[in-house]
């Protein structure tokens, strides 16, 4: 009996982990656990600008 | 309705932004780049009608002309989708360089509101503006704005002003006539002239609206702070300074002791969990949740508040302005490893997480920077190689923070000598770059950006470690559990399993290095998927439950303990953390390579060299570390003498190579 | 032209007064009078930021390779070559 609950806990942790990842996935996030992923982490914006001679 | 908001670089746009659509995007006081078109709705307060108010945020620019790529970003944006009004930041203090754009914007005939933004300074440099003066003669309104105040910011007004004039008329103040329009595409100079006459109309409209006090040329308190903080020699060792105080705060003091507690619930549901579970479980089910879910996740999620220590000092330290100042003073010696002030700030970006860092790396405009960038970011130690550096600085170097600020400047010293290696094979040693950056005034850091900053951080970390990380331990877990012919694995004979009969050969590799056990290879294999793995594995494959000890406010259950476990030296273990903090990055993060690279060859040159880089640089360590502690050299040696002596030979032919290739250096003072 | 030849073998010349950036006085205000610079794009960007001939730029400090100038009340850092080829009266 308490097998199947721990089987059942589990399931139900790897399950959410699997789902989480797969709708982040298809919605375009590069990468999971980073904030404002796929964007800048600094949005100060500037441009420092270099030049090549 | 469609609100832009179009702005010079610095001005408090991003600030703005963030005030108006509450999202919390990091603003940092110094040189960073805003690459795609950042969206956000407008917060309810601000917006009393009931449709949605888009706010679009842009790449801050100093002009809108045809010339530069950058800023027809904007351009395309503002001509392209049509927003219905435009809110142009300026910078108060600076209106003479500001009002440039300006009168730009307000030639494309979209209706223009300027919030005047930094109005504090001018009160404080006793600056006086005529703001009526100013509407009539710019022929816009302007609100004046602090956008660094929570309270009376003037945002309010400025919302009210950009919605009155929304779908209006824009009169403009400086007219082109058409012809000299169309020809200024095509010929350089007649644009030139156009400019200058227009910089001649915005001169003298700032000579009749503003009355200054303090002349902004002379030298003022900041500046001699930057004399100090910016110095040639004396930067670099404040800069450890900081660095080193940063991690101290972080992992020797605050950090674990918050840790402390928070890993003591841990362990206290960890043994609630254990207690229900008794007998009546299976083991395999019961070590699988107990071992690799609730052992593993925790052992990472431990770290926990030693991140969000970090993240708040680090994003106290992005505020305050002063690491502009760090990039000048890194400028000197990236230059002369062909690289330019530009390429630290993808790597400061890293310090957090390396993929928007090396995403950071596409406005470096010349081709082999910006790849060299894009490969080299990765050194620089990212948020989720913390918990690897904390485990081992706590193991086996009972907390000292040298290691952790040591594994910083190491990274420096590698991605230093990763450009010159590069710049010399491709053969473009002599290129001479320009290095000009604009220096922000020093503020006083938000500490509300600042927790708000962590928090973001700490709940992005949590989900990592509930998904990513998680299935990775579990994975882990059954492959250690199980072998081949799926029968559980007796004591003893672990390295029959499916994840020691994987990881074995790799092990082998590592011999020289000082780590050639499967566990550790394995650890490090997972490592690719999240550099947090290595935490996570090792806690499963050593059957570990906690590094921090709940009793003293130590990092680690008695040091000896766990170095007893892993059979490490300290050598050894100072070239485990080396290894795993300079090989290649998370598939993620290879994954932004890819993308920035645009060249196969280059992306797999650069993993080549990363790995390279990593074996290399442990061996070193590993060998050097023993023949200093115990007067002989460690395992392997002459095999690994010998990889590590093919490497470094190819790469020096390629070096030599490159230079046959090279440019001779050109002359200076040459126009 | 002779000028800064001089100044590269740190010969006096005729006149102690710069010629460009790189050997102007700290906390100095001078007028540009050239930008020397095949880079046009790099010769363009300054433009924006209203560094060109007949506009005023202060040297606020050096710090040994780079300059803190100040153009249209805004602070900017550069680096010895860029100092050079800003040429002023």
């Amino acid at each position: 009996m308490a097998n199947i609950i721990v089987f059942g806990i589990l399931v139900l942790l790897f399950g959410s982990a699997i789902v989480y990842i797969v709708k982040a996935k298809r919605s375009g996030v590069k990468c999971i656990g980073c904030p404002h992923s796929g964007k800048s982490q600094c949005s100060c914006d500037d441009q420092v600008v270099n030049f090549k001679l | 309705m469609k609100i832009a908001l179009a702005g010079n670089p610095n001005s408090g746009k991003t600030t703005l932004f963030n005030a108006l659509t509450g999202s919390q995007e990091k603003v940092g006081n110094w040189a960073g780049v805003t690459i795609e078109k950042k969206f956000g709705t407008l917060k309810s307060k601000y917006n009393p009608t009931k449709e949605a108010i888009e706010i679009v945020d842009l790449p801050g620019a100093y002009s809108m002309s045809p010339f530069t790529s950058e800023e027809s970003i904007t351009r395309a944006f503002v001509v392209d989708e049509h927003p219905d009004v435009i809110i142009n930041i300026v910078d108060a203090t600076n209106l003479s360089r500001s009002l440039f754009f300006t009168t730009q914007l307000l030639d494309l005939g979209i209706p223009v509101v300027v919030a005047l933004n930094k109005t504090d300074l001018l009160t404080r440099d006793q600056t006086v503006l005529d703001i009526k003066g100013l509407t009539n003669r710019m022929k816009c309104t302007f609100v004046k704005t602090i956008a660094t105040k929570t309270q009376e910011n003037g945002l309010d007004a400025l919302i009210k002003e950009a919605m009155a004039k929304g779908g209006q008329k824009q009169a403009t103040p400086f007219q082109v006539p058409d012809e000299a329009l169309k020809a200024a595409q095509y010929d350089a100079k007649i644009a030139e002239t156009q400019d200058r006459a227009r910089y001649d109309f915005v001169k003298e409209v700032v000579r009749s609206v503003e009355k200054r006090q303090v002349e902004n040329r002379r030298e003022t308190m900041q500046d001699k702070v930057d004399r100090i903080v910016a110095h040639r020699w004396l930067g670099i060792p404040i800069f450890g300074a900081v660095m080193w105080l940063v991690f101290s705060v972080s992992q020797t003091h605050l950090g674990p002791f918050l840790a402390d507690t928070f890993v003591g619930w841990i362990d206290a549901f960890y043994g609630v969990v254990e207690g229900a579970m008794g007998d009546s479980v299976s083991p395999l089910l019961s070590s699988l949740l107990l071992d690799g879910v609730i052992g593993g996740v925790g052992a990472v999620v431990g770290f926990l508040p030693l991140i969000m220590v970090l993240f708040f000092m680090l994003a106290l330290l992005e505020d305050c302005g002063y690491m502009a100042r760090v990039a000048v003073v890194m400028d000197r010696f990236l230059k002369r490893v062909g690289l330019s002030g530009k390429s630290i700030i993808p790597m400061v970006i890293g310090t957090g997480c390396a993929i928007p860092g090396i995403m950071a790396t596409r406005t470096i405009k010349n081709e082999r920077q910006r790849r060299t960038t894009a490969m080299l970011t990765p050194f620089m130690p990212c948020g989720a190689k913390l918990p690897v550096i904390a485990l081992f600085s706590g193991a086996f170097f009972s907390d000292a923070a040298w290691v952790g600020t040591t594994m910083y400047f190491m990274g420096i010293a590698l991605i230093i000598f990763g450009a010159m290696i590069v710049v010399r094979i491709t053969g473009e040693k002599n290129k001479r770059t320009y290095f000009i950056m604009e220096l922000p005034e020093y503020r006083f850091p938000s500490i509300k950006r600042a927790t708000l900053s962590m928090l973001d951080r700490g709940k992005a970390f949590i989900i990592k470690a509930g998904t990513i990380i998680l299935l990775c331990n579990a994975l882990v877990q059954v492959m250690q559990t199980f072998n081949w012919q799926f029968q559980v694995v007796e004591e003893g004979m672990e390295s029959t399993s499916i994840l020691a009969s994987i990881a074995s050969p790799f092990a082998v590799l590592l011999i020289p290095l000082g780590f050639g056990a499967w566990q550790l290879a394995a650890a490090a294999i997972t490592g690719f998927i999240a550099k947090e793995n290595v935490v996570g594995t090792l806690a499963v494959v050593y059957g570990i439950t906690n590094f921090i000890d709940t009793d003293a406010l130590e990092l680690v259950s008695g040091s000896s303990s766990v170095a007893e476990i892993m059979g490490l030296t300290s050598a050894a273990a100072l070239a485990y953390l080396v290894f795993n903090l300079f090989t290649p990055p998370c598939f993620a993060a290879i994954g932004a390579m890819n993308a920035e690279m645009e060249n196969k060859k280059w992306l797999f040159g650069g993993i080549a060299f990363q790995l390279g880089t990593g074996y290399v640089t442990a061996f070193i360590v590993y060998q050097v570390g023993t023949l200093l502690t115990t007067g002989s050299v460690g395992t392997g040696f002459i095999p690994g003498i010998i990889v590590v002596g093919v490497m470094i030979v190819a790469v020096i032919a390629m070096m030599r190579r490159g230079d046959r290739m090279a440019v001779p250096k050109p002359e200076a003072h040459l126009a | 032209m002779v000028g800064l030849f001089a100044n590269a073998f740190g010969l006096k010349t005729r006149s102690e007064r710069p010629t460009s950036l790189e050997s102007a006085a700290i906390g100095e205000t001078y007028t540009i009078n050239s930008i020397e610079t095949t880079d046009s794009e790099m010769k363009h960007f300054l433009f924006t930021l209203g560094c060109f001939e007949g506009e005023r730029v202060t040297l606020v400090s050096v710090l040994s390779d780079l300059y803190v100038i100040s153009v249209k009340d805004a602070r900017y850092s550069i680096d010895r070559e860029l100092a050079s080829a800003i040429g002023i009266d």
